[in-house]
């Protein structure tokens, strides 16, 4: 019999190597790593805590944590989370896989105690598929020390085997263990415990296990008011035979080169000859006392790599990976790489079922085929689908959904369309690829996506996705994201909206309307810019005339009505299919309803923070899309307020007005200074700014003081500063501070989360700036290197100081944000992606108006002259009016020669022009 | 004359427009085949006039095109454009298959010019285009069309266009006349639609179109009675009222106001070819300046015509000897046609008793003068028609033998364009010119000759200057722009001179006609055609001198 210490030493060292051979496969049951290793421990960890409602102050400790798969689970609702393991390389592996979990700590232990860990210290302590693998004398040990630490109220889940003793020798770490129920409660009993229940529980390989006798139990305990006996007594009570020290390590030997043969063998049919070749090597060198001759398994991998075709399997089912593998490797190498790198487990949510006409795949009880007849069920569904005539126009189809292939041969053979594939489960094609030969299939599709990374997906203007409807039941969020994504990509290549920007009366937001029409314009769309601005003059006037608050709300929204009728008007005339609103553009709810009636998708960009700016309540619903600078609540509560769609857009540059600036000397008296600010006068700038006076420093803009001590600060006389005037002034100034308004804290304030258009524009500007910490700041620029922040009055001085005797310094961080913001935050970048997310959302509704639209009828019409027919599509594109004037406004004399069809429209067009000028005259009227 | 294109085998005429226009061109169609015996013409017209074209001679080929069905397919937009588009491609297809070696625009409008871009063909006359779409006139004969009816300059000018065209096209020899054919089955019609009048007065047969083109060229109903009454109780003349059917609601007051036996409308009774036939039968029409001026003119018949409002007489009067022209006197006429009038003055400057008057003498013979009291020099000025030496038509003033206050710029200039356009032998000075001659001491109407003049010697030296930079491959592009910028501004300033003088608007937009008009891109050569255009303004400068002190 050997000391405690003893069999910890052979469970670290042959878990160590196990883990160091591939933890995947000895410890994760074949789980991969990533979303399914941690899934699995969720699902595993749900199975043991199941009933249990914790106190979230609570802490949970797990015994034989591996590499910790179930750790992130019992984080979710535990406080504090420990995982202790023999296996220093389990825990080491752990310690990699947990490096973002906060609260998680994981330990090495001596491998019979739990050292470290404070008696009465634990709220709940568990183990899975651990126990059973541990020597009787190490679970003894074990169960001494869950009392110690349990605190009075704790409980205890251990996941162990029922059954007949299994004659497993002392020092196996490999095979299972199982007691007799009764042995188990004793057994705690003598630890101190007291049995509250034994369930059974299903298990991986629970079949399996039956036919050995073993059932897969749950042990749930509680501490009880005794104390723990010796070591000895409470193995004794487990098993009360004992268990062998000798025949064991042949034995042991022997399940563990069966187990890794068996991998081995998995990994070949697999294709991954690499990984089978370890196994056996593994098997050779570390289970030699089990004798197995390797030889012709490993001959027949070297002969499976050097012809890396179709193997004949050596098990029963019929394996078609290889065979498939092949060409995937040919045709989709990313696919096959990235299927070769994926460890495949044997997940019991997805399953073959054979039926007349073939295998059939099921996904979570969902068949992905026909379940009956998946063939002929595949073709009816391929007719009827292109019984729509966008499906059967198009000349590419992207299918969302493999199943195991048949509706794709059906659509494949007919020739028709161009196919492509979407798989969103790796899995459920790991399983499809195997229960069916499809390497014709996969060398005939244009493209083919696994995974929910799709972003590769080749879409041209002709393609359309076509999704299964299994797929809709078995990944709905992936069908959406991947539609809209999809359609969004496809969007802004073929679509040709009319869009039009209105901007709002006065404000911050009138400049960044017309940089939003800029940008659309050089992402060539066909944009127009509304200046409402020449109307802010009445807008203004009604507060002189009107003192009453209510009466001067009931003018000002009269006033709104007349613009919006105006508006309507123009969008009569020039009609548009998109119409963005900046913040605050003067346009009531029933001309939002108006123009939705008309089919025009309605889209907000809300550029305020949304507590303090409410009238998005009211507004929202008459609003398709609403783009926000805030996240979280924000979003809620806009898309509570009935808003189609709300998504989070932060404001940006417009690189060619944001710009660094050559300053003459004049500019720099005039504009420059060491210290500035442009800005209203907010409350919050007010009470910070007020003691910054012994700076030289700057304070442009409007609603501040004049009085002291910003009589010295602010400049000309407070008025409102021009966007080409501060782009002078950030270019002139040493340090630009940037402090986000507010109208109730007295400085920084600490919930602050938006980022104001200012950061971005003075980061284009390449200008040094110190701004406030905001919480969406650091998702923006790297802040301490491309920007540098300040949360308080004191740290703001002491920036200041620091920074002023730094130039080079501040120069490196200015050109740095300056690198980013024209990398990630321009409005071009920004209005590609809202029009991605509008496109996305809207596409059919936008193609569909583009299809009723007459210049597509005119192109048809005019197939007899190409390059008619070509202007007809430019004009179009460009979003022109389906008119004669429409079709000619490009033309522009001297810009070279004239092409033919050029001509002739030109003479229709002064043809047009002097009748009417003739019969103008005949009526007496003026011309 | 000064020839550019004097043989022609195969000829487009494109003329699209209207029914004047087209009888106007007969001259000239004549001309080219008086000429080239030989050629082929074709004519390409508004399918509205294209049935009139086969009653005028000497045409072998007429082409219509449907502008209305142009207008209304544009005017439903969306693929009703393409169908306007086909359209148009058939046409040209179809002229570009005619393979013509001559086309002669006679319209300015700047369809007809891309018309002819279209076309591709080698040798034009009249308005075409360049490839990069500009309008282009090469001939200098059309410059002065252009230049004439430039509203600043009408006044000045003395040519009738008919002549101006026919120089457009090198046609120096003319019936001196417009033609139409007259179709004995329409003769035969009308001289049953007059037998069956039912007239009861014996004298001469007079037709009257009262309607006109546009609304302030419209003398009142009214009038038109006061002076049908008298053409038929005074000068007991049958009257035939003649009109479209659009102009019934003109011609029915006429009718019902007058009452009586002797009068018979046949408006909108006859056809184009009827009317012209009706019009030859007739011993006088009284109209103003309108399509059937044209055709009466065409059909022999000699015509009273009353010029109001934009019409202007010596531009678009009648193109035959022995016809009457009364041009109000007033200092806002002839208008500008594009403007509307709301209180055309003008109209009270012609009395009916006048118009009666010519009418029934014109219809008796040759009217080579009329009573003063009648025709009141400060009110109207009665004009005859006449061919002159060189076969140009005139107006000659026959009751105020002076003419009106432009007379004399209208002489010198007929005299300038006659000699330094078509190097023709001048015309004798009329007696009215001469008899002023000794009356004037200082030429009050030369201010502002001499500052054109220096400004095109100073382009003339600038020319010379830029030639010399261009050759010089070691010259400053400074100086080069330097000249260039002189250019421009002086240019500018010879623009303002027309504009600020106005009798030499004239001379200034033919320098504006022929700068636009330089040709190339080669820099010596665009110089040398730049100094010419200079030097042509400078001699024209000197020559109108002469002939302006010699009137």
């Amino acid at each position: 019999m050997k000391s405690q210490e003893a069999l910890s030493e052979i469970m670290r060292s042959d878990w160590n190597r196990r883990v160091r051979h591939d933890y995947r496969f000895w410890i994760t049951n074949e789980v991969s790593s990533g979303s399914t290793l941690w899934e699995d421990g969720a699902r595993d960890f749900e199975m043991i805590h199941h009933g249990i409602t914790p106190d979230p102050s609570h802490t949970a400790l797990e015994i034989g944590c591996g590499v910790g798969r179930m750790l992130p689970a019992a984080r979710k609702l535990y406080q504090r989370v420990i995982g202790v393991d023999v296996s220093s390389s389990a825990i080491e592996k752990a310690r990699e896989l947990l490096c973002s979990h906060e609260g998680i700590e994981v330990h090495a232990t001596s491998g019979c105690a739990l050292s470290g860990i404070e008696s009465g210290s634990v709220d709940f302590v568990w183990s899975f598929a651990a126990l059973p693998h541990m020597p009787v004398r190490i679970i003894a040990a074990y169960l001494a020390e869950i009392k110690r630490v349990l605190c009075p109220s704790g409980i205890a889940r251990l996941q162990m085997f029922v059954g007949g003793q299994s004659g497993v020798s002392e020092t196996d770490t490999l095979r299972l263990r199982a007691f007799t129920k009764s042995n188990i409660e004793q057994a705690l009993v003598s630890a101190g415990m007291a049995l509250e229940s034994i369930t059974p529980t299903r298990f991986p390989l629970s079949d399996l296990l039956d036919d050995i006798g073993l059932e897969a139990v749950i042990v749930t305990a509680r501490p009880a008011a005794r104390h723990s006996e010796a070591i000895d007594v409470i193995a004794r009570w487990l098993c009360p035979s004992g268990e062998s020290a000798s025949e064991s390590s042949l034995a042991s030997s022997q399940f563990e080169a069966w187990f890794a043969l068996h991998y081995a063998d998995k990994l070949y049919h697999d294709g991954d000859f690499d990984r089978a070749r370890d196994a056996l090597e593994y098997v050779t060198q570390y289970c030699k006392a089990a004798q197995i001759d390797i030889r012709d398994t490993l001959e027949n991998i070297e002969q499976a790599a050097k012809r890396s075709t179709k193997t004949a399997g050596v098990s029963s089912p019929p394996d078609f990976y290889s065979t498939n593998m092949a060409v995937l490797r040919e045709r989709f190498p990313s696919v096959y790489h990235q299927l070769r790198a994926h460890s495949q487990s044997s997940t019991s949510t997805i399953e073959i079922r054979e039926t007349a006409e073939g295998p059939t795949l099921w996904f979570n009880k969902t068949c992905m085929d026909h379940p009956q007849k998946p063939r002929s069920g595949a073709d009816a569904w391929v007719k009827r689908s292109l019984n729509d005539s966008r499906m059967s126009k198009a000349s590419h189809l992207c299918v969302v959904g493999m199943g195991c292939g048949y509706h794709l041969e059906s659509l494949v053979v007919r020739g028709s369309h161009a196919v492509s594939c979407v798989e969103p489960s790796i899995e459920s094609f790991v399983r499809a690829i195997r229960a069916r030969d499809m390497s014709h299939l996969l060398g005939q599709l244009s493209n083919l996506v696994v995974g929910e990374e799709t972003g590769q997906l080749v879409c041209d203007g002709e393609a359309e996705v076509l999704v299964r409807p299994q797929e809709m039941v078995a990944h709905a969020s992936f069908v959406q994201a991947f539609t809209s994504s999809f359609y969004g990509r496809r969007g802004l290549s073929v679509l040709h909206p009319r869009i039009a920007v209105l901007g709002p009366l006065q404000g911050g937001t009138l400049p960044i309307g017309q940089y939003t029409t800029s940008a659309l314009s050089r992402l060539d769309q066909h944009v127009r810019g509304i200046d409402m601005s020449g109307f802010n003059g009445a807008y203004e006037k009604i507060g002189g005339l009107v003192r009453d608050d209510v009466r001067q709300n009931v003018s000002r929204q009269a006033y709104v009505e007349m613009l919006s009728a105006i508006l309507l008007e123009s969008f009569t005339e020039k009609p548009v299919d998109i119409l963005i609103c900046m913040a605050q553009a003067p346009i009531s709810a029933r001309a939002l309803q108006e123009l939705r009636r008309r089919g025009v998708v309605t889209v907000l960009w809300f550029l305020e923070d949304y507590l303090r700016f409410t009238y998005w309540r009211e507004m929202a619903r008459y609003y398709d899309h609403v783009f926000t600078i805030q996240r979280g609540p924000c979003i809620e509560a806009i898309q509570a307020a009935g808003a189609g769609h709300v998504h989070y857009l932060p404001a940006a540059c417009d690189p060619y007005i944001h710009t660094p600036l050559e300053v003459s000397e004049e500019d720099r008296q005039t504009w420059g200074s060491p210290l500035s600010f442009v800005g209203a006068g907010y409350y919050n700038r007010q009470q910070t700014f007020a003691n910054l006076a012994h700076y030289p420093f700057k304070i442009w803009g409007s609603e501040w003081p004049l009085c002291k001590p910003f009589d010295r600060m602010v400049q000309q006389n407070a008025r409102r500063i021009a966007p080409e005037e501060y782009i002078k002034i950030f270019n002139a100034t040493d340090i630009n501070i940037n402090l986000h308004s507010s109208s109730e804290r007295d400085g920084v304030d600490p919930t602050g989360d938006f980022l104001n258009p200012r950061t971005f524009e003075l980061a284009a500007c390449g200008a040094f700036q110190l701004v406030d910490e905001r919480s969406l700041l650091a998702e923006a620029f790297d802040v301490g290197s491309e920007i540098i922040t300040f949360n308080s009055l004191p740290d703001l001085r002491d920036k200041i100081d620091f920074y002023m005797e730094r130039p080079e310094e501040r120069k490196r961080i200015g050109e740095r944000a300056r690198q980013r913001a024209l990398r990630e935050h321009t409005y071009e970048a920004r209005l590609r992606q809202m029009l991605s997310m509008i496109y996305g959302h809207e596409y059919q509704k936008l193609k569909s108006r583009e299809q009723s639209s007459p210049w597509l009828e005119m192109a048809r019409k005019a197939d007899f002259d190409p390059e008619l027919r070509e202007r007809c599509e430019k004009a179009f594109a460009r979003g022109a009016e389906p008119t004669l004037d429409g079709l000619v406004e490009d033309i522009t004399l001297g810009q070279g020669n004239l092409t033919e069809a050029e001509q002739k429209l030109l003479f229709l067009f002064h043809v047009r022009k002097q009748i009417t000028r003739m019969e103008s005259e005949e009526a007496g009227k003026e011309k | 004359m000064k020839r550019r294109y004097p043989r022609k085998k195969k000829v487009l005429l494109v003329n699209i427009t209207r029914l004047g226009d087209m009888l106007q061109a007969t001259p000239t169609i004549a001309g080219i085949k008086q000429e080239n015996p030989d050629c082929h013409i074709t004519v390409l017209v508004e399918k509205q006039v294209e049935d009139v074209c086969h009653i005028l001679p000497h045409i072998d080929q007429v082409i219509g095109i449907d502008l209305g069905f142009a207008c209304r397919a544009l005017a439903a937009e969306g693929s009703g454009i393409i169908d306007a588009y086909q359209y148009v491609s058939s046409l040209v297809d179809r002229l570009k298959a005619e393979e013509f070696d001559y086309c002669l625009n006679m319209s300015s409008s700047a369809y007809t010019a891309i018309l002819l871009r279209l076309l591709g063909i080698q040798n034009t006359g009249g308005w075409s285009s360049d490839e990069e779409g500009y309008r282009v006139i090469e001939s200098e004969w059309t410059r002065l069309f252009a230049t004439s009816v430039h509203h600043q300059n009408r006044q000045f000018n003395s040519l009738n266009l008919v002549d101006v065209f026919r120089c457009s096209a090198d046609v120096e020899q003319h019936p001196r006349k417009l033609l139409v054919q007259i179709e004995p089955a329409a003769k035969e019609h009308c001289q049953k639609l007059l037998s069956e009048a039912g007239f009861t007065n014996t004298g001469p047969l007079i037709a009257v179109q009262a309607g006109a083109s546009q609304a302030k060229r419209q003398w009142s109903p009214a009038r038109f009675v006061e002076m049908v009454r008298l053409l038929d109780k005074k000068y007991n003349a049958r009257i035939v009222l003649t009109g479209a059917p659009k102009e019934l609601s003109i011609v029915n007051p006429i009718v019902e106001g007058c009452a009586s036996s002797n009068v018979l409308s046949i408006v909108g009774k006859t056809s184009i070819p009827q009317l012209a036939a009706m019009l030859s039968l007739c011993d006088v029409l009284v109209t103003g300046d309108t399509g059937p001026m044209h055709i009466a003119v065409a059909a022999g018949t000699p015509v009273v015509s009353m010029f109001l409002a934009s019409a202007y007489g010596f531009e678009t009067g009648p193109y035959s000897e022995g016809n009457l022209v009364l041009q109000p006197v007033i200092g806002c006429g002839p208008c500008n046609p594009n403007k509307p009038c709301s209180k055309p003055d003008c109209h009270d400057m012609l009395n009916p008793e006048l118009i009666a008057h010519l009418a029934a003498a014109r219809a008796l013979g040759e009217v080579t003068e009329v009573p003063h009291e009648l025709a009141p020099p400060h009110q109207v000025i009665v004009y005859r028609s006449q061919f002159d030496d060189v076969g140009f038509c005139d107006l000659v003033p026959i009751n105020c033998p002076e003419g009106d206050r432009f007379t004399r710029h209208r002489t010198a200039y007929r005299k300038l364009w006659l000699d330094d356009l078509g190097g023709l032998p001048l015309p004798a000075a009329n007696s009215a010119s001469r008899a002023q001659r000794g009356l004037r001491v200082i030429d009050e109407g030369l201010e502002g000759l001499s500052e054109i003049s220096a400004c095109a010697e100073r382009g003339q030296g600038l020319m010379s200057e830029l030639k010399q930079l261009i050759l010089d491959t070691r010259a400053p592009a400074a100086q080069l722009a330097r000249v260039n910028s002189s250019v421009v501004e002086l240019d500018r300033e010879i623009e303002e001179l027309g504009y600020r003088f106005g009798p030499f608007g004239a001379l200034t937009r033919m320098f504006i006609f022929a700068k636009e008009n330089l040709k190339g891109s080669d820099a010596l050569s665009l110089a040398s055609q730049m100094n010419s255009v200079y030097r042509d303004l400078s001699r024209r400068c000197e020559k109108f001198r002469q002939f302006y002190q010699e009137a």
